[in-house]
């Protein structure tokens, strides 16, 4: 019966072909290093579910962000879980990201023909620090609004475009109800999106091109 | 790499794949157990230490020590060490610089060498920015202050936090002379709410305190808040505050605190900013404090500003009162002790004090025990009572904002300047806190209330100004503005209006209701210039005379039996007093009387009935007037301070000051306050009717009952 059904969609899908050219491609033989591109977008997909989870309770305005944060943390069944799980996940993902570029570049795996699994690679890594940029601010506690405060002064730092850059990214002078705004649309909306458009590239530059293999002494 | 290196690499690459595993399930095997690993790592975390959150954030809590997430700590630290005009290279060229030589990475190095040894200058830069990243992030964590030990909260920030600073930023320029405590509490016309319902008088007290002096609410947070949790000010009365600095370990309730020699632990400037903070130097704050006591609402004032800051500064030695003996006759002492040994009792006495004395006494009576002893301060006068030298007790800021409020409310427009014209001009008809009573002018005729929140709520300030401008000839009130052949000027109308108008925020000292709940069964005698005009003294006026004074039968009919109570409805009755009743002297009172008038008068001769008792429970009338005025803020749903009135339990027993009725003793009950606009007016929309609040009262005072 399986099988039929699986001959069934396999006739509209494809699918076999789909599996096989994914999940039994063969690979060289890698160690443990190279789990951390894999574990980076567990990691990623763990901050979707409870970043999607998250925004069911929270409210993105300043009377109400640190309530609802509250709410979430002390009332909600499992919420403390949740909020935790998203919150120690953002610093897994920036530690993940960066060890994995790291164990890319000691193995030289940037090279030839991997170049633009790399670059994608790297923006991906900018999109996690904006991420976290973004997202620091949302609980609306001391510590979200101060950090915020020096990181958009950081911006501010910039020749020239630097205070209109700090206007665009506080929605005004100070922090306010529009910077909390801008931070909560940016980072479940334009950073969600972009990265998965970029995760789905460099996933199929992976899968396309083949993992590197441990490089040898003499490589 | 030429295209022949390349193909040996794509050569040598397939081989390896080929001696390689599959991806299923060899490597998702390692990638599973490592994203297992991982996320019990993070679940751990999420249990053991769990998502940290601050305090609520506060835009003007300037003693925070800003710092970014961890993960930008390396580019904080870096800005360091590029001080100045340099700062654009630390936080912009050479993160910039990274990130782009990490884009264009694989086309600066194109040599095919793989193995990290085989290219040792990539590895080892790598390795020197990696290193150098972290010695910046923990260098970084090691320059950062220690984490306050105070876990002490500033409370009165946090209420600033919580309250204003989302539309008023870190902080608020206050004008001089602005009454913060009533901005906050009744709001402004220009979109800010009135917090009076939300906050408690301590927490507009803090906020007040904080706005006016932030310093003084740290160093109150950081000396006293350890043990003055509760409430956010120790007390707002300088005074006491004075007290409290100058006795040090030797205050009362400071007693075995070492620590407690504030006057010489704390600089001058936190001393100064802390009583800043718990007396805020606001002026009609200050003045509620420290003046209403002898001066009531406000003071008749006509000196120069200079001349008030020094009388203030200096206090006591300037109020020696006169020697009135003499001054007054015979007939007008006897009437002005008289007066201030009871006001209510009283009333002749009421346009005596308002010429000799309100100028310096304000609108508030000074209490005489008895006649003996008031003939003998008024006769020979002196300081009697000395005002306190006020320069030793204030600081400077709190002085300012004192002169300049009793300065400005004795001056144009406020109500200060206004009692005293409403005393000599209005007070002869309309009784000294606008309570109304018989019509000098007009036989028979009853001149209404103007203090009552009703009547001022259907008025405006130009309708008033209006009436008193071009008067009511209709009902014999002349004209008293000065282009319509009156005495008073277009300022002096406009204070008048402004001293009536205060009557809403706050209403007459001696008011109507508070009279009736203490002597309900024996109403005053006919005088109209007591109280404003309850049922009782309506009954007073209008029906005693027949029908006894306490109801109890005359020419008419008594009221106080069950039959007489059984046989009339409200309605029967209403009809009875409206309209004249053939072949008995008892006339049309809708002549005289108004309709909620009559009502009043209904309802007080419904007291009369010796089954009122039994009527007053909660299932009686209680829960009616209840549900008709207070449940739609107080129900299980909103709340509103916590107390609820939808049902006998729940309004016995919630509340945040719970219990809000203590049965038998209406007078501390909060219900019962509330309802006579002592402490925050409920309903907030306007007061209850007299006959209600009549009703609750008793109700209270005969102990609350349910059935």
């Amino acid at each position: 019966m399986l099988a039929k059904i699986g001959d069934w969609l396999d006739e509209r899908f494809s699918w076999r072909e789909v599996w096989a050219a994914i999940f039994e491609r063969k690979v060289p033989h890698v160690n443990w290093f190279y789990t951390l591109g894999s574990a980076t977008l567990f990691v990623a997909i763990n901050q979707a579910i409870t970043g999607i989870l998250l925004t069911l309770y929270y409210v993105p305005t300043p009377d109400h962000a640190y309530d609802s944060v509250v709410y979430i943390t002390t009332q909600l069944p499992f919420g403390w879980l949740i909020r935790g799980l998203h919150h120690w996940g953002a610093s897994a993902m920036v530690v993940l990201t960066v060890l994995h570029l790291l164990r890319v570049f000691y193995f030289g795996a940037y090279k030839y023909p991997r170049e633009a699994t790399w670059i994608t690679g790297i923006i991906l890594l900018l999109i996690v620090i904006g991420f976290g940029f973004t997202g620091y601010l949302l609980p609306w506690d001391q510590k979200s609004f101060w950090a915020t405060t020096v990181g958009t002064q950081i911006i501010g730092l910039a020749p020239f475009v630097g205070d209109w850059m700090l206007r665009i990214a506080r929605g005004g002078r100070d922090i306010s109800a529009v910077t909390l705004a801008r931070f909560f649309g940016t980072h479940v909306w334009i950073l969600p999106a972009t990265l998965a458009a970029l995760v789905g590239i460099h996933l199929y530059l992976v899968i396309r091109i083949g993992i590197t293999g441990v490089p040898k002494k003499d490589e | 790499m030429n295209e022949q290196e390349k193909k040996k690499y794509l050569d040598e690459y397939k081989k390896e794949k080929e001696k390689g595993v599959p991806f299923f399930p060899d490597i998702i095997f390692k990638d599973t157990i490592a994203a297992l690993l991982i996320f019990i790592i993070l679940a751990a975390l999420a249990y053991f230490v769990g998502a940290p959150l601050e305090a609520r954030a506060n835009p003007a809590d300037t003693t925070y020590t800003p710092r970014p997430e961890w993960y930008f700590l390396f580019l904080f630290q870096a800005l360091k060490y590029f001080p100045g005009k340099l700062e654009v290279i630390g936080a912009m060229v050479l993160p910039g610089l990274l990130i782009l030589l990490l884009i264009l990475l694989p086309f600066i190095d194109r040599s095919p060498k793989r193995h990290f040894l085989n290219r040792p200058f990539a590895s080892i830069s790598a390795f020197v920015v990696v290193a150098g990243i972290l010695y910046l992030t923990i260098a970084s964590v090691r320059e950062a202050p220690p984490p306050q030990e105070a876990i002490v909260v500033d409370k009165a920030a946090a209420l600033y936090a919580a309250n204003c600073a989302n539309c008023h930023g870190p902080s608020i320029d206050v004008p001089v002379g602005t009454d913060l405590h009533q901005v906050i509490a009744a709001g402004t016309h220009e979109g800010m709410p009135a917090w009076g319902g939300d906050l408690g008088t301590d927490e507009i007290d803090a906020l007040a305190g904080f706005i006016l002096s932030p310093n003084g609410s740290a160093v109150f947070t950081k000396y006293c808040a350890v043990c003055h949790e509760q409430p956010l000010v120790a007390s707002g009365n300088p005074v006491e505050l004075q007290r409290v600095f100058d006795e040090g370990v030797n205050y009362p309730s400071h007693e075995g605190i070492e620590a407690a020699n504030w006057a010489e632990s704390l600089t001058d400037t936190e001393l100064n900013g802390l009583l800043n903070f718990l007396a805020a130097p606001d002026g009609q704050r200050l003045f509620v404090i420290n003046c209403s006591g002898c001066h009531g609402q406000a003071v008749g004032y006509n000196g120069t500003e200079e001349e008030l800051t020094e009388l203030i500064t200096k206090g006591g030695q300037h109020l020696d009162m006169p020697a009135w003996k003499g001054t007054l006759s015979e007939k007008d002492m006897d009437a002005l002790t008289s007066y201030v040994v009871d006001p209510a009792q009283n009333s002749g006495g009421a346009t005596l004090f308002g010429q000799h004395c309100a100028s310096c006494h304000g609108n508030k009576v000074p209490k005489a025990p008895d006649k003996e002893s008031a003939i003998k301060i008024i006769s020979s006068g002196g300081a009697h009572i000395t005002m306190p030298v006020w320069g030793d007790i204030l600081t400077v800021e709190q002085l300012d904002a004192l002169v300049q409020y009793t300065f400005a409310a004795s001056k144009g427009g406020g109500p200060a300047a206004g009692a005293n014209l409403f005393a000599e001009n209005c007070s002869d008809c309309h009784g000294k806190s606008g309570q109304g009573g018989l019509n000098p002018s007009r036989h028979g005729d009853i001149i209404a209330p103007i203090s009552s929140s009703e009547y001022l709520k259907t008025r405006d300030d130009a309708t008033i100004r209006n009436i008193i401008s071009f008067g009511q000839p209709d009902f014999g009130m002349s004209p008293f503005g000065a282009e319509n052949g009156g005495a008073l000027d277009d300022e002096q109308l406009d204070a008048v209006v402004a001293f009536i108008r205060n009557w809403e925020s706050n209403p007459p000292a001696e008011a109507p209701a508070a009279n009736a709940e203490v002597q309900p069964e024996t109403p005053a005698a006919p005088s109209p210039n007591l109280t404003s005009l309850t049922g009782a003294q309506l009954f007073t006026i209008a029906c005693a005379r027949c029908h006894g004074p306490a109801g109890e039968g005359d020419v008419g009919p008594a009221f106080n039996t069950k039959e007489f109570q059984s046989k009339l409805d409200d309605q029967a009755l209403f009809d009875m007093i409206s309209y004249s009743r053939a072949g008995t002297d008892m006339i049309a009172w809708t002549d005289k009387l108004s309709k909620s008038q009559i009502e009043l008068l209904i309802q007080y001769i419904r007291t009369l009935d010796p089954n009122y008792a039994a009527s007053l429970t909660y299932s009686g009338r209680v829960s009616a007037i209840l549900e008709a005025n207070c449940n739609t803020c107080h129900n299980p749903e909103k709340l509103r301070g916590g107390w609820d009135s939808t049902s006998y339990q729940s309004l016995m027993t919630s509340g945040d000051n719970a219990p809000a009725v203590i049965p038998g003793n209406a007078a501390n009950s909060l219900l019962a306050r509330s309802i006579l606009g002592q402490g925050s007016q409920m309903p907030p929309i306007g007061s209850l009717s007299q006959s209600d609040i009549q009703v609750i009262l008793d109700w209270i005072a005969a102990g609350a009952p349910e059935n």
